[in-house]
């Protein structure tokens, strides 16, 4: 396994140099790994403005013989969206509007964030290796918003459509085996991207690239990243911020891309068992510059990690935050804790 | 919430441990992955669902409307460099779902694009469209990125869980060996498809 690789010291490369701060404070409403789009000179996360018009989602109940299981797809779409909308520190006032008998995505309206189990008129769904994808719309400020506005900042997702393959075996019963995928488990992390959430390289959160059989509840990578997208006015829970830059010894040049992730290094549950979240670590990626920081931490004891983004996720899994940067993301240089 | 050491020498044996202990426990859960997008494929597969496999490095790209205006495609030209299966020769065009055009943005989840000068082995059928380009098998699994060392060794990734065996039941079990260099996938590639 790639990860293992990390554990070794290799002489031969030189080393991340950190430096950490923590600082307690309301996290600003960009950062940990939000999908990003580049509108001329501006760098923005795409995210709802859930202000400028209602956002809903709405099911195609249709669903083919590769659909089974005791529970209908439309419950367990409404969980998996129940999921995140139930995130403490995140404001989603979203919910779940008529349903649509649009079957084809090219003929999707603009008004319709569209759940689609039959839709057939995409190349992906050629392939049976692909379980489901969302396709997500943003507009840069003053584009039309396609509820007769328009937007009010770069990055404001406008539509959001999630595509479920036709040509998967998925199962309502709750977990997946063999070929079999759980739908909820499927449903979860596509809906992350609906929300704006890009892959992140912490292995237990729901928007990691894979995941077990059976993965229904959030993690604390997966809280801090929706809660930074969409802050709740009056949080549930304080959190805060870890700042700081990452350099390669010796040279003292900033590291572009290296996955930073502050892992808790106590049994503590900061965040009640109430709101059901798994606790992970909570992980960014550094900036070309080198510097990071990590949102939506809570109180707790951390050790900071600093390594290459080279498996079990890869450079490829978050394409988009290189894209939009400009730079490759650089993997040469090894693990370091701190 | 304690201020982290800001030392490099802070590699203390404690926390490590710990630390070792969760990353080997999530190495745990790692292996019984099934993918949450994705289900990872091994190369034979790709190359027996291919219709071409092909070397080449990007050229040029451009996005675009659909003709109802609701769906922005990328199209990326590709220079062949030599093909391993099927016939292509001079250039192609691969066609790839989102993309940026007149201020709008459409981002599709396991979807890369590529920049020009950036080179890969690419599993690749034709677009059901049959307006000419290419789409790629399983997303980004039929996307081997090249990685030219110093050493001149070239490794390629396509970002995903490498698999190279079935297991009893006959599914595809998820082994991540060392990284795989060019010749390799070359020689896997022709045992599959020769």
């Amino acid at each position: 396994m790639r990860y293992g690789s990390k554990l070794r010291i290799h002489l031969a490369l030189l080393a991340a140099a950190v430096t950490a701060a923590i600082i307690l404070m309301p996290p600003p409403a960009s950062s940990h790994l939000p999908e990003l789009s580049r509108f001329g000179n501006n760098l923005a996360a795409n995210r709802w403005d859930f202000s400028s018009f209602p956002v809903q989602w709405n099911m195609n109940p249709a669903t083919g013989s590769n659909v089974q299981g005791g529970n209908s797809a439309a419950s367990v779409i409404e969980a998996a969206f129940n999921t995140w909308v139930s995130a403490p520190n995140a404001s989603l006032p979203l919910t779940r509007g008529p349903d649509s008998s649009v079957s084809s995505e090219s003929s999707s309206p603009a008004n319709i964030n569209l759940v689609c189990f039959v839709c057939m008129d995409t190349d992906f769904s050629k392939d049976s290796s692909t379980l489901a994808v969302t396709i997500t719309t943003s507009v840069s400020r003053g584009n039309s918003d396609g509820h007769g506005g328009t937007a009010g900042f770069d990055g404001q997702i406008i539509k959001s459509d999630i595509l479920f393959n036709p040509n998967v075996q998925y199962t309502t019963n709750g977990s997946g085996s063999g070929s079999t995928q759980d739908l909820q488990t499927v449903a979860t992390h596509e809906i992350g991207h609906f929300l704006g959430m890009d892959h992140t390289g912490v292995v237990r959160a729901v928007m990691f690239p894979f995941a077990p059989a059976s993965e229904h509840t959030l993690s604390y990578d997966d809280d801090a990243g929706i809660s930074t997208l969409y802050p709740k006015s009056i949080p549930d829970m304080p959190t805060g911020n870890i700042t700081g830059t990452v350099r390669m010894f010796g040279s003292n040049t900033p590291v572009f891309g290296a996955h930073v992730y502050a892992g808790s290094t106590t049994s503590a549950l900061p965040f009640p068992t109430i709101f059901n979240l798994r606790k992970s670590p909570i992980s960014t990626l550094t900036k070309p510059d080198g510097t990071y920081t990590i949102q939506g931490v809570p109180p707790d004891s951390y050790i900071i990690t600093a390594e290459p983004l080279d498996g079990p996720e890869s450079a490829g899994d978050v394409s988009g935050y290189a894209r939009a940067f400009g730079p490759a993301i650089q993997t040469n240089f090894t693990t370091r804790w701190h | 919430m304690r201020r982290s050491a800001m030392r490099r020498d802070t590699m203390r044996k404690s926390p490590l441990a710990k630390y070792v202990a969760l990353l080997l426990a999530a190495l745990a859960c790692a292996q019984l992955v099934v993918a949450t997008t994705m289900v990872p494929v091994s190369v034979e597969t790709l190359a027996s669902r291919a219709e071409l496999i092909m070397q080449g490095q990007a050229t040029r790209s451009w996005s675009q409307w659909n003709t109802q205006h609701t769906l922005i495609y990328t199209f990326t030209e590709f220079s062949v460099a030599q093909t391993l299966k099927g016939n292509a020769s001079g250039k192609i065009v691969v066609k790839q779902l989102g993309g940026s055009v007149d201020g709008v943005t459409q981002h599709v989840s396991g979807v890369r694009s590529w920049q020009p000068g950036e080179e890969a082995v690419l599993f690749l059928r034709a677009s059901e469209a049959k307006d000419g380009t290419h789409v790629v098998v399983g997303l980004v699994q039929g996307d081997f990125r090249l990685q030219r060392l110093s050493s001149g060794e070239v490794r390629v990734s396509n970002g995903a869980p490498e698999v190279q065996f079935l297991n009893s039941a006959g599914a595809e079990n998820i082994s991540q060996s060392k990284p795989m260099t060019l010749d390799d996938l070359k020689t896997r590639i022709r045992k599959a498809a020769p």
